[in-house]
């Protein structure tokens, strides 16, 4: 039971976790992930991997929609953008993965800066809905560029070279995977501790009075997307390694809307919430899977699947943003906060 | 804090899961047929048909006592006809079963499962795919076509014109996809050599819904013969009824995808006088002797689509080919599952494809030129069963 | 210069055009009202369309009478939806409800697909199928139609938002909800028939994009690129709607006549962040103040 902890430094203060007791479950965390690999079999490790990467990108959004207030409907886009960097460096120059996936980051971070450049003049939805134009033009350039991008056909991306140890299973692409994505949700979680992070907090809940208050709107925006848009890109790397195909197809809008499903869900503006989200809007798919097969359906069931999913995916956001706008991570700290004054209740 | 405590159930539930899924779902001795079929999504059309036509091929083979007495399973999984569901699919059947042939749903399916195949190297795979690129025994050695590719059935197009109108005038429309433009340069390369005059080529915005823009580029073209590619029924009927509308003399034709005769019927007064190439033969053929043919009628009483015939041949083929395999008392991998395949030569398929077949490489480059018939509302054959090697 | 093609071309664009601003006017009628910015209209036309279909195939009823149903059949769907999804997040962020609509879309697409599967489908033809010739020039019968029909309504629009008192009660509750109240205005009444009217409009326009290019469950694409023609004529402006929709229209048959069939989305949606830049709030739109 804990009701308080005692804070006698500023660094304690500011520090990410502060007790003995979180750091440690994070032990057991670490733990954990290092031997969930071992444990369980290829579809698992694969189900890891694909959530991993969407975890680092819906922290990518949760940065710029979540915290900024930003609303981007281009992530897939920019992941795009990331995943064919990765897979002409890949292909044509062999270069080692970890400089592919910074190059890919690189790149989508410039291109993000120039679409987030209207945002100085446009808000809100008129901003989301420019993104949505911004990921168009984009799939046009990977579709049609043939000569760089292998046009509508896509190009196929060698494994990733790990000091002569090509990754081409998901036993070995999960330690590429999940350290690339633990380092990025770090970086943000500190992000938040900086002052760029609070400008960002302070843009979204008024950015007339932040501009009054001195933070220059321009620039913190556009440090917003180019944030946002170089975890995309990393993430979108990662993408090209784990499938090792990529083609104008693989970034539909639908993909920009389960990321931003996800960071609704999850919960906006806190970096749980993006995992949380993530998690959540990867795994559903399978749960329902699971539950159609074990229904008396027949072979049915596999056909009605696919109509239900969509709908359930629906249904989640209308539901989620009418009865829980703060998101799962809210419903979990009702959880925390019931079992930390356990078995005491929290007032009369 | 709170997502180690997830991540942590995340991982123990896993390790339970793996434990209770760890011992081989398998009989021993089964061979295993996966597939990832698109039952639900853009292609459901087909994916059910397939399902089905392999369905039924297994369930005659497993009824005749199974392939020197073992039988085999078939682990199908839908994927909606998108790639990273067709990926998972894949990972989940193969991890689950000791997969030795497996059924892929689309081309981009096909490119990314390759080099896992060459890693595995223990499956042989066909799928829903007619792609050119594939047609490459060096570079997709453990994957074959279960019919020709999209530019040999352009070529048996373009054949069948250059006998009925030397030197025609022919127009290509297409769609902006993988799918639609895959065929298209060959394709305009060998009407070239064979002295027609390729007066357009119209691509169409994939999902758009008003192709006036194009109507007017084709009238403009003004050919005799009009190729469709990319399309499974929109916007053929709207092309073909307007072009009639205003005087246009073209006759229309289309590739495997757009050949099946409930679309065809669904084109209404346009489907007149519609044209294509098939590599099987539909449903309720009876013209010649076809075994096949009688005992898929007597199975399903319905009629079905020649998404069934290629699913239904390419579980022919796999079975086959799997046969030679045992026969020759050679183990069951990709390698020795494609040689036997390569080995089959003058095969009668009972009827399915109305000649012998012989797959040299990675295709069967053979069809046949249909009409439809809007009198009977059926495709009608219209030439004779082409070659293309 | 081949004039003929020119102006085939810009008649089919013209053509289209009108489509786009018939789905574009149900848009701008739910935004007068309620300022939702609605990305399920293109669902909400397909299903327009597909409850036609069915009544028309699947339960057999002659056309008109399936046509007539469809129409009041969506306007109650779009009641409900009012109702259940839109009326509790009254006051939230307007992001919020733009995800909301998104979240319906994904709702319609699957129902749509459970029942009728995703397979293309074919609505029954129901409109004369004659050419029509101007002089040399050829325009599609089905598009000229249907930009009679759109042509028709919008003016109805136009004249209905101006001097009926339903219309006038529309406005007000857009610009001031407070005032209005306060006026004796009914405003959960004036959301609710924003929403059936602009759901009516929605599968009239369902019908006639239907039975040019077939259904799908994928239909609702063609709501991205009213989206653009929104965006460009302003959010609020019914006139906005029809110049800014047979703009992008005649924009649209340029690009794919000239340049390829490619082009067609590239020029429409370049052509929407040009607008964005120069007029952020459209050709006609109102000019949104804020105020800290």
């Amino acid at each position: 039971m804990r009701i308080g902890t005692a804070k006698q430094s500023y660094a304690h203060d500011e520090s990410l976790f502060d007790t003995r007791t979180q750091w440690v479950w994070l032990g057991l965390l670490g733990v954990s992930l290092l031997l969930f690999p071992f444990v369980v079999d290829d579809y698992w490790l694969y189900l890891a991997c694909l959530v991993a990467i969407n975890i680092a990108s819906a922290t990518g959004l949760n940065i710029l929609t979540g915290y900024t207030g930003l609303v981007s409907l281009g992530q897939a886009a920019f992941m795009g953008l990331g995943a064919y960097t990765v897979a002409i460096l890949e292909q044509r120059f062999g270069t080692p993965a970890v400089l592919n996936l910074v190059a890919g980051g690189a790149v989508a971070m410039l291109v993000g800066v120039v679409v987030g450049i209207p945002s100085l003049r446009v808000k809100g939805l008129y901003l989301a809905i420019s993104t949505i134009a911004a990921s168009f033009i984009l799939h046009f350039v990977f579709a049609n560029w043939s000569s760089l991008t292998g046009g509508t056909g896509g190009m196929t991306v060698p494994p990733a070279n790990f000091f002569g140890i090509p990754l081409d299973t998901s036993f070995r692409l999960y330690w590429l995977i999940v350290p690339v994505a633990l380092t990025m949700l770090v970086c943000a979680a500190n992000l938040f501790r900086t002052r760029i992070g609070r400008a960002f907090i302070a843009i979204r809940d008024r950015d007339i009075s932040a501009e009054v208050l001195g933070i220059p709107l321009l620039r913190y925006k556009l440090t917003s997307f180019a944030l946002s848009s170089f975890y995309a890109g990393v993430a979108g790397g990662l993408w090209a390694y784990f499938f090792r195909v990529v083609t104008p197809e693989s970034f539909p809008l639908m993909m920009s809307i389960f990321f931003l499903a996800a960071v609704i869900v999850g919960g906006m503006g806190t970096i749980l919430g993006g995992i949380l989200g993530a998690i959540f809007m990867t795994m559903v798919p399978e749960v329902l899977k699971l539950i159609v097969g074990w229904l008396p359906l027949g072979s049915e069931g596999a056909v009605i699947l696919s109509p239900v999913r969509t709908i359930v995916f629906g249904l989640l956001i209308v539901g989620f943003l009418i009865f829980e706008p703060l998101g799962l991570q809210e419903l979990w700290r009702r959880v925390r906060r019931f079992f930390h004054l356990w078995p005491f209740r929290a007032q009369g | 804090m709170e997502q180690k405590k997830i991540i942590k159930w995340l991982g123990s539930l896993a390790a339970a899961a793996s434990l209770i899924a760890a011992p081989l779902a398998q009989a021993e001795e089964e061979i295993v047929i996966g597939g990832s079929i698109p039952m639900t999504g853009v292609f459901a059309f087909a994916g059910i048909g397939i399902h089905a036509g392999i369905t039924d091929y297994v369930k005659m083979v497993n009824d005749a006592g199974g392939i020197k007495g073992r039988k085999i399973k078939y682990v199908p999984e839908d994927t909606g006809y998108k790639v990273d569901a067709s990926v998972a699919a894949f990972k989940k059947i193969t991890s689950q079963n000791k997969v030795n042939l497996y059924y892929g749903d689309s081309t981009a399916f096909a490119k990314t499962i390759n080099p896992e195949l060459e890693r595995m190297g223990s499956i042989m795979m066909a799928g829903a795919s007619f792609a050119t690129e594939i047609n490459d025994p060096k570079k997709y050695p453990n994957q074959f076509l279960v019919g020709p590719d999209y530019t040999e059935m352009m070529g048996i197009l373009m054949r069948h014109i250059a006998k009925e109108k030397p030197g025609a005038k022919v127009a290509l429309v297409y769609s902006d996809t993988e799918f639609g433009r895959d065929p298209i340069d060959e394709g305009e390369a060998l009407a070239k050599k064979l002295g027609l005059n390729v007066t357009g080529k119209i691509m169409t915005p994939p999902g758009s819904v008003d192709v006036s823009t194009e109507i007017v580029k084709l009238r403009r073209a003004a050919p005799d013969y009009t190729i469709f590619h990319g399309y499974v029924l929109a916007p053929i009927p709207e092309f073909i009824s307007q072009a009639r509308k205003m005087g246009m003399t073209s006759q229309f034709m289309g590739t495997f995808w757009s050949m099946d005769n409930s679309m065809v019927m669904k084109m209404g007064e346009a489907a007149e006088g519609f044209m294509g190439v098939m590599p099987f033969r539909y449903y309720y053929e009876s013209d010649a002797k076809a075994p096949m043919l009688d005992k898929i009628r007597k199975m399903r009483p319905e009629y079905q689509s020649n998404a069934y015939m290629q699913g239904f041949l390419t579980a022919m083929l796999f079975t086959e080919a799997a046969k030679r395999t045992l026969d020759a008392g050679k183990p069951l991998d990709g390698k020795n599952l494609k040689a036997s395949l390569n080995t089959i030569k003058n095969f009668d398929t009972g009827g399915v494809v109305g000649v012998p077949i012989t797959i040299r490489g990675n295709s069967i480059p053979v069809g046949r030129i249909y009409r439809f018939d809007a009198k009977q509302q059926k495709m009608l054959p219209a030439s004779d069963w082409i070659h293309l090697d | 210069m081949d004039w003929l093609y020119l102006l085939e071309i810009s008649l089919a664009g013209i053509g289209s055009g009108g489509l786009y601003a018939l789905t574009a006017l149900a848009f701008v009628m739910i935004y007068k009202a309620t300022k939702v910015v609605n990305l399920a209209i293109g669902e909400m036309l397909m299903l327009g369309a597909y409850l036609m279909f069915g009544m028309a195939s699947n339960l057999g009823w002659p056309i008109w009478v399936a046509i007539v149903a469809a129409i009041i059949g969506s306007g109650i769907g779009g009641a409900i939806v009012e109702r259940l999804a839109i009326r509790p997040m009254l006051g939230e962020s307007p992001i919020s409800v733009f995800m909301v609509t998104v979240g319906l879309s994904s709702v319609m697409i699957g129902l749509v697909e459970l029942i009728w599967t995703a397979d293309q489908q074919r609505l029954p033809e129901f409109m004369p199928s004659d050419p029509i010739m101007l002089g040399e020039a050829f325009i599609s019968p089905k598009l000229f139609y249907g930009f009679l029909v759109a042509a028709a309504l919008i003016i109805i629009a136009l004249v209905v938002f101006r001097f009926w008192r339903g219309g006038v009660a529309l406005r007000a509750t857009a610009s001031d909800q407070a005032a209005a109240y306060s006026v004796g205005i009914n405003v959960p009444r004036v959301f609710s028939l924003a929403w059936i009217a602009a759901a009516m409009i929605a599968a009239i326009a369902g019908i006639v994009v239907g039975s040019i290019g077939g259904l799908s469950s994928s239909m609702g694409v063609f709501g991205l690129s009213v989206l653009v023609v929104v965006i460009v004529g302003g959010l609020d402006s019914v006139l906005g709607a029809l110049v800014a929709g047979l703009g992008i229209g005649l924009l649209e048959s340029l690009a794919g006549g000239y340049l390829g069939g490619e082009f067609k989305l590239l020029a429409t949606f370049s052509t929407l962040i040009l607008v964005l830049m120069i007029r952020p709030y459209g050709l006609f739109g109102t000019h949104e103040i804020e105020r800290l």
